[in-house]
């Protein structure tokens, strides 16, 4: 009996006749089944024993269809090499939970495999199989909806992107009492043309700033896009060739509108690998400008002395993570070494690295599949315990998507570190010559001027998003990762105002809480509560009962993640202003 | 005096003629299909690596089998690769065997090279062995395993045995283990073109496009990134 296939598994087979080429073929013909690429998988051996992560089994699913549909064979006898199609819609469900679920197109399979497989590609392929019938995750198809209609991934307007740029502009004008200092826009012919990962924009705006500062004192001739800007892809991560072919178009013309020379990328590993290598085979466009990590760009300039670093400032031992983008995709290996090695004191390798090294976890665009995060997890305990060995305490790496898995798995592994982007340690490590600074500007009231905020969160980039709002309007701000170094801080600076998330490692912000309100020191610091906990199950529901049940104070403050500026500021000199008042009135 | 039977003689030379005539024949229909797919196409900038660029990332890539060190995955499984080094030397061995034994059996007549092949088909037969039981009770191997794989791997078990009995080359003393071996050796010609033992036809187009890809991209040659520390 034939057994009838669902519309949806029909255009998959379809899509599949149409996509195999040749060296994909050869790929899935090649398989000898040693299975010498099982222990090359970090899911594999975070979850010994579990077949279904072995990368052999999960390029199996696609290496099945094909025999069933293409080889040979497996259309003459199936069951001899274990052909086997596709036939109904949950078929593609299951298929979809491994090629999204369970791999993160690391490639560190491929390159360990004696016969050249490289499954990452099939997973990749296999992807997009799903993605033309619409079977995704949710957060997978939000991306790549943002990246179509909005032109970047985080579907950032136009005018909040260029208000962000203006803002970094502002700062670094302050920060180095300098007023010649831009962010420059859409400036025509160039010698670099700057293009970011909207999560600068969105969430650390600082990577903006610092880069800005470096091309400033280079003496660099350089602008960003106000369209085009955004160099993350979508379509590597989804296996759709168009979007990839279209975004990475998007990047190209925005360069060559602007007549620029050069194109620098900042730092991520996904973003660099579509843009500089499969941009051009995507979007079957030659590039006639230069592409250039903006690691290569800073070491660069401090090979011919354009800038000048001093790697004291930087004395934290630091060990660093290979995009597996980056090594494994694009050889970009030893540049970030030996800029490291310039902007720091304390380097240590981890073991392995380059292109050996191990996926931070995050790869694949697995940071937007929430429905994976516990399995995400759980396979990060190799590159826990590639970290916990080099004694290190700032992880350095080159790619924002690393920086967010890697924040994920210190915190659930309890690892005593930070993460850090090369840029940040350039950009501290810069030395800036006196004829370089700037004249001294009148200095504009800054409404938080003489005040001390202690900034509680556990997720780097609040700390230094809300970090850089007190600190532009004159706040002396310290911050604190969690509870125990902000009750240190609290006792040796004893700010004027605290922001607290309430989610925090080990012990929670509820607790501090109540340790705060219940010591007669503290209990009439302001406290404003800053968390994204709310938004999951009413815990703000729960925070009041807790409150009532402990028969404590309320918050000064409570507001919810993602906080907007404005409305931060505005509570947070309520609540100050409130407290002056207080005081008045407790003097007279 | 002995007379070969016409059987052996069909066996041992024409038999093997059209057999590697029918192998030739598919293959080349093979490698006809696999032309008809487009080949993708590099068109991104070379790397800034100066080591290296797509020719010698190629070069690299295709010998990359003779490097045991040069990936993690044989640097920790050296005893895999030594039996990968064995097993298919008895399968050159016996290959050779099969034009040698009708075409030029004074290269093979000394008792030194008898026992050397022979020698060679005993440790692939145990190393064959052990690659069959590693499929069946290695839980991720066995689950990526197909039955051409039990099969392929059972039939060149067999093979070295009778590489094994037909090595001495003397069908005076009983021609059944020489029959047997070209009989076999005839049915691989056949077999191989549709089984994953034709692995070997692909491996050289794999890994050069592989390689031309990384090296053009300053990937390979790999820089080594030592081992797991923690």
């Amino acid at each position: 009996m034939i057994r009838q296939k669902s519309y949806r598994a029909q255009k998959v087979i379809e899509r599949l006749r149409q996509k195999v080429n040749r060296q994909v073929l050869l790929s899935l013909e090649a398989c000898v089944h040693c299975g010498l690429c099982t222990d090359e998988c970090h899911y594999v051996l975070s979850n010994p024993g579990d077949v279904t992560y072995a990368p052999a089994y999960k390029a199996g699913m696609l290496r099945k269809l094909f025999k069933a549909h293409i080889n040979w064979t497996g259309r003459l006898a199936p069951w001899w090499v274990a052909a086997k199609s596709v036939y109904s819609d949950e078929e593609l469900e299951e298929f979809k939970d491994v090629v999204f679920g369970k791999c993160t197109n690391c490639r560190r399979c491929s390159l360990n495999c004696p016969m050249g497989v490289d499954m990452a590609s099939f997973n990749r392929m296999a992807r997009g199989l799903l993605v033309h019938v619409g079977i995704m995750p949710d957060g997978v198809a939000t991306v790549a909806k943002d990246q179509w209609e909005i032109g970047n991934q985080m579907g950032i307007s136009q005018e909040d992107y260029l208000e962000t740029l203006g803002w970094m502009e502002e700062e670094l004008r302050e920060e180095y009492d300098n007023p010649t200092i831009e962010v420059p826009i859409d400036k025509m012919d160039a010698d670099v043309v700057y293009a970011i990962n909207p999560r600068e924009a969105k969430y650390d705006p600082r990577t903006i700033a610092e880069a800005a500062a470096i091309f400033h004192f280079a003496g660099e001739n350089w602008t960003m896009a106000s369209q085009g800007w955004d160099m993350t892809n979508f379509g590597l991560f989804n296996g759709d060739d168009e979007l990839g072919g279209a975004v990475a178009k998007r990047v190209y013309d925005a360069v060559q509108e602007l007549r620029g020379k050069k194109m620098v990328v900042s730092e991520c590993g996904h973003g660099y690998r579509s843009t500089r290598c499969e941009g051009p085979n995507w979007s079957r466009t030659d590039v006639n400008f230069p592409i250039e990590s903006s690691i290569i760009t800073m070491l660069r300039y401090i090979r011919e002395g354009r800038i000048k670093v001093d790697k004291t400032k930087n004395s934290l031992p630091m060990t660093y993570h290979d995009s597996c983008n980056m090594a494994r995709s694009c050889g970009v290996t030893e540049e970030p070494r030996e800029l490291l090695n310039l902007v720091c004191t304390d380097f240590r390798e981890m073991h392995p690295n380059r292109a050996d090294n191990y996926c931070c976890t995050g790869g694949g665009g697995a940071m937007s599949m929430s429905e994976y995060s516990s399995r995400r997890l759980k396979s990060a305990k190799i590159k826990a315990d590639q970290l916990r060995a080099t004694g290190a305490k700032v992880v350095v790496t080159s790619c924002h998507n690393c920086v967010d898995a890697l924040f994920d798995l210190i915190k659930y592994y309890k690892l005593d570190m930070q993460v850090k982007l090369l840029v940040n340690l350039v950009s501290n490590a810069l030395v800036i010559p006196e004829q370089l600074r700037g004249r001294e500007e009148p200095k504009r009231a800054r409404l938080l001027e003489g005040y001390k905020i202690l900034v509680i969160d556990d997720e780097p980039d609040v700390r230094v998003y809300l970090s850089m709002i007190f600190r532009d309007q004159g706040a002396q701000v310290i911050d604190a990762p969690d509870a125990n170094q902000a009750m240190r801080a609290i006792k040796n600076v004893r700010p004027d105002l605290i922001t607290l998330d309430l989610v925090l490692p080990r012990k929670t912000g509820e607790k501090l809480y109540w340790e705060l309100r219940k010591d007669e020191r503290y209990a009439s610091l302001p406290v404003v509560v800053v968390s994204g906990y709310a938004s999951i199950d009413e815990p703000k529901i729960d925070f009041h009962r807790f409150i009532a049940e402990k028969n404590i104070a309320e918050p000064e403050g409570f507001l919810e993640k993602p906080v907007d500026r404005e409305k931060l500021l505005e509570t947070v000199l309520a609540v100050l202003a409130s407290k002056v008042q207080t005081r008045i009135r407790d003097s007279q | 005096m002995y007379q070969p039977s016409p059987l052996f003689r069909f066996a041992e030379d024409r038999l093997q003629i059209l057999a590697l005539s029918f192998m030739a024949i598919v293959y080349l229909l093979k490698i006809l299909w696999i032309l008809k797919f487009p080949a993708g196409r590099d068109r991104q900038a070379p790397a800034s690596n100066a080591n290296t660029n797509a020719s010698h990332g190629a070069l690299y890539s295709l010998f990359i089998i003779a490097l045991p060190w040069a990936m993690p995955s044989t640097r920790r499984h050296p005893f895999l690769y030594v039996q990968f080094a064995i097993f298919h030397l008895g399968v050159a061995a016996s290959i050779a065997m099969s034009f040698l034994i009708p075409y030029g059996p004074g290269l093979i007549s000394s008792r030194a090279t008898v026992a050397t092949l022979q020698a060679i088909f005993i440790v692939a037969f145990i190393v064959g062995f052990m690659r069959l039981v590693r499929r069946v009770a290695d839980p991720y191997v066995r689950s990526i395993s197909t039955p051409d794989d039990y099969f392929s791997l059972a039939l060149l078990l067999v093979w070295f045995a009778f590489s094994l009995l037909a090595a001495p080359n003397r069908p005076e003393r009983g021609e059944w283990f020489l029959l047997g071996y070209f009989l076999l050796t005839a049915f691989f010609l056949i077999y191989v073109p549709f089984s994953k033992i034709s692995h070997y036809l692909y491996y050289p187009f794999s890994r050069w496009y592989l390689g031309k890809t990384l090296g053009h991209r300053g990937v390979y040659p790999i820089k080594r990134g030592g081992e797991l520390r923690a």
